[in-house]
């Protein structure tokens, strides 16, 4: 019954949808108004944000959404990180009794973690698989986004948007 | 412009757009490394946990999204609950200046999780719960999946997600 194949499509992920790991976090308004970010305070830590890549899935082979690059906006204020580096990793959801299992996906980042990506500034930031993955309905994919950062530093996450190709 | 109608999609909802009333919820890592999770303190207490079902909706009748069933995935941590029960309710969008209507739907657990002893044991689940009737998202109205957790003095939980599994016609 019918045939799409479209490969341009793209998915919004709010901050909403984000969680942060050390660190004070807060939803809260973005520097431009009418913007909201998720926001991480100002302190010399390490804090991991982790973004759920919420695609539609689908349980037939090579249909559904193939998920082939996520970009993140984000911005560095106040002063300069020391690194922001990502990373991609796909949870295989446990069988009932089962614990889940995680498995890291090869990716690139299009701004160097320390030379590019930590300057304080605003951010697009694109991470690319380096071999696109069709999303199957027992799978969910999660990326990470690991700010090293010294005292100054606030971070805000205004928004991912997660590229692919939808066959149904 | 063509035609789709696909019986196998799927959508995942992550813990983080969980609504949870009752109890210390935090953000926090999964028991495995690189997965997250809603977490709930221990306490002798009862907490309600709202899914909401985040699927494309049509305002034309029979299609969009025929939603069929939903997997929750959660882990009960170092003692079991008291109980634990669903409900999948059903949300009529009201009106300007009226309410929202509520209609629960009728389901059915899946073989592992149809008695109450073995929702509430201290273990890893996937519970799925099937619609009776499966329904179609109209614009007008949204789903959510309401979890009562009745924990034990120390039971904690860490709910890992959804997956709501629908057939698309569009």
């Amino acid at each position: 019954m019918g045939y799409v194949h479209d490969t341009a499509m793209s998915q919004f992920i709010p901050p909403t949808a984000m969680m942060g790991v050390t660190g004070t976090f807060t939803q809260a308004a973005g520097a431009v108004t009418g913007t909201i970010a998720f926001h991480r305070a100002a302190a010399a830590q390490t804090s991991v944000i982790t973004i759920p890549v919420v695609l539609p899935s689908n349980s037939s082979a090579l249909k559904g959404a193939y998920l082939k690059s996520i970009e993140v906006d984000y911005e560095n204020l106040l002063a300069a990180a020391t690194s922001v580096t990502f990373a991609l990793n796909k949870v295989t959801r446990g069988a009932d009794t089962a614990v889940a299992v995680v498995s890291a996906v090869t990716v690139t980042q299009s701004l160097t973690a320390a030379a590019g990506a930590e300057t304080q500034d605003q951010h697009k930031c694109t991470v690319t698989l380096t071999t696109p993955e069709w999303i199957d309905n027992d799978v969910y994919y999660l990326l990470t986004m690991t700010i090293v950062a010294g005292a100054t530093v606030t971070n805000d996450v205004l928004a991912a948007v997660a590229n692919y190709t939808l066959r149904l | 412009m063509g035609y789709v109608q696909d019986t196998h999609m799927s959508q995942y909802i992550p813990p983080t757009l969980f609504h949870c009333v009752t109890g210390t919820w935090t953000n926090a890592a999964g028991a495995v490394t690189g997965t997250i999770a809603k977490h709930v303190a221990a306490a002798d207490q009862t907490a309600v946990v709202n899914i909401p079902i985040l699927l494309p909706s049509n305002s034309s009748a029979l299609k969009g999204a025929y939603l069929k069933s939903i997997e929750v995935d959660f882990e009960i941590l170092i003692a079991a609950c008291d109980a634990v029960d669903a409900v999948i309710n059903k949300v009529t969008r009201g009106a300007d200046t009226a309410v929202a209507v509520v209609a629960a739907q009728a389901f059915s657990y899946d073989t592992g999780h149809d008695t109450a002893a073995e929702r509430d044991d201290l273990d890893q689940h996937l519970m799925t719960l099937t619609l009776t009737t499966p329904i179609w998202i109209d614009n007008d109205v949204y789903v959510l999946v309401e979890l009562t957790l009745d924990q034990a003095l120390t039971t904690t939980i860490d709910l890992l997600g959804a997956v709501a599994n629908f057939d698309l016609k569009v």
